[in-house]
């Protein structure tokens, strides 16, 4: 035991050193675009504590479920446990990356209150966690197809809505994190609300007839995406069905999204929150496109 | 799937069996790994609960420092000031203005909107007069601000 331990440390420490550095570069593929965003600085200052919480919770909550088939480790075979655990490492790794590109470009320095650096780290780890809790199959191209498998809880769990929920993340994640990561950039800015309410009336329609164009196009008309390799992984969806589904992960990301960044909050009028969340699903649908040809 | 880089050649028995049973036995330094990022986590829900409790019950209220040391360029007046948010809560465009009374003249005016001020934090800027401030009666004041 002692000798296999002798023998295994060097590679343990330095397989741990790559799998968290690799973890931090997916965080920063991820994150940037959301960095160079004011709104995502400015909103991340004025938001109070308990809905930095909030946040954060859900952050943990999506990279917990992006644990489940994804991840920054090599493991493919995950206790849930360890999908536990490895979440929490990825939303730590998403912090530090996190807080230290904000403070490499100064928008952290010792002059900034408490509050403005947390709310400012907190609104910028969610990127870059979900960044890093992708980094496999992000920076392996390939060989990073593979989707995790998570043993059981134990018997009772293992049945039916367990299974189902994974096969489920297994479709749509990579329309998720597409939709995510284009649309999490234009989510805080002004230009959602100030194009939602500049937009004829019944305009909305040709907003939603083209997120579904533009997606069901992306994916199955230009040839980028081998249908046969597709299949394989699990997406045994017709076209039509899989874009609808893919749009409507999208719009809810969408509206997940803009209430986080507290664009849009129940005062609001039911009419600005449809026209909102229609006007950033069409980023969001061609970003889960794209996801699920990349990813 | 294994490591791309081996350094120490192709992984030997022990490192398969270990990935074999994994679930039970995590390696030393994912430990390490999750030991540091538990506390990375709780210290930032830490400085979160914490600034709740210093902060949130204090409402936005200002301190605006006007300084002695007026600058003369080109016959123009800049008069710095500094403003600061003594209370804990950030406020949002937060309007200075300055009034400037001198006998026989007429009264000049400025005005500065700070976008954001949190609680504790000093923003700084000038004012500009044609006049010399000194001579007359200078009121700088904050006029109006919003919450987030």
């Amino acid at each position: 035991m002692d000798e296999a331990t002798d023998q295994t440390r060097p590679n343990v420490w330095l397989r741990e050193f790559q799998a968290i550095l690799q973890g931090a570069v997916g965080g920063f593929l991820f994150g940037i675009p959301s960095l160079y965003t004011v709104e995502v600085w400015s909103i991340g200052e004025a938001t109070t504590p308990r809905w930095l919480l909030l946040v954060l919770t859900v952050t943990l909550v999506g990279v917990g479920l992006l644990t489940q088939v994804e991840g920054f480790r090599q493991t493919l075979s995950l206790h849930p446990l360890e999908a536990f655990l490895e979440t929490i490492e990825a939303v730590a790794i998403g912090t530090v990356c996190a807080t230290l590109a904000l403070v490499l470009l100064c928008r952290i320095t010792l002059d900034t209150p408490l509050s403005e650096a947390l709310g400012k780290v907190v609104f910028e780890t969610v990127p870059f966690s979900l960044g890093v809790a992708l980094a496999r199959s992000t920076l392996q191209g390939n060989r990073g197809r593979d989707r995790r498998t998570t043993a059981p809880i134990s018997r009772r769990l293992s049945s039916f809505s367990r299974v189902n929920l994974r096969d489920a993340l297994v479709d749509f994640d990579a329309a998720l994190i597409g939709a995510v990561l284009i649309a999490f950039s234009i989510a805080p800015t002004e230009e959602v609300p100030l194009l939602a309410s500049s937009l004829p009336p019944l305009w909305l329609l040709l907003i939603l007839a083209a997120s579904l164009g533009l997606s069901y196009a992306i994916v199955f008309a230009s040839g980028f995406a081998d249908r046969a390799e597709r299949r394989q992984r699990g997406l045994l969806f017709s076209p039509i069905t899989e874009t609808l589904v893919a749009y409507l992960v999208a719009l809810l990301a969408s509206v997940v999204m803009l209430v986080l960044f507290q664009q849009l909050n129940p005062s609001d009028p039911w009419s600005e929150w449809l026209s909102d969340v229609l006007v950033l699903g069409l980023p969001a649908s061609i970003g889960g496109a794209a996801g699920r040809i990349l990813i | 799937m294994e490591s791309p880089n081996y350094p120490d050649g192709p992984p030997d028995s022990a490192t398969h069996n270990e990935s074999q049973d994994r679930l039970t036995q995590r390696s030393a330094a994912e430990w390490v790994t999750f030991t540091v990022a538990a506390l990375i986590l709780l210290g930032l829900v830490g400085l979160i609960f914490f600034d709740w409790q210093t902060n949130q019950n204090r409402p936005p209220a200002f301190a605006v420092a006007v300084s002695e040391a007026v600058r003369v360029t080109d016959g123009r007046y800049y008069v710095p000031f500094a403003i600061t948010n003594t209370g804990g809560r950030i406020a949002r465009m937060v309007q200075v203005t300055a009034e400037l009374d001198i006998a026989g003249v007429d009264e000049e005016t400025g005005e500065q909107q700070i976008d954001f001020l949190s609680g504790h934090e000093t923003k700084a800027g000038s004012f500009v007069f044609t006049h010399d401030p000194q001579v007359g009666d200078l009121v700088v004041r904050v006029a109006s601000y919003r919450l987030p």
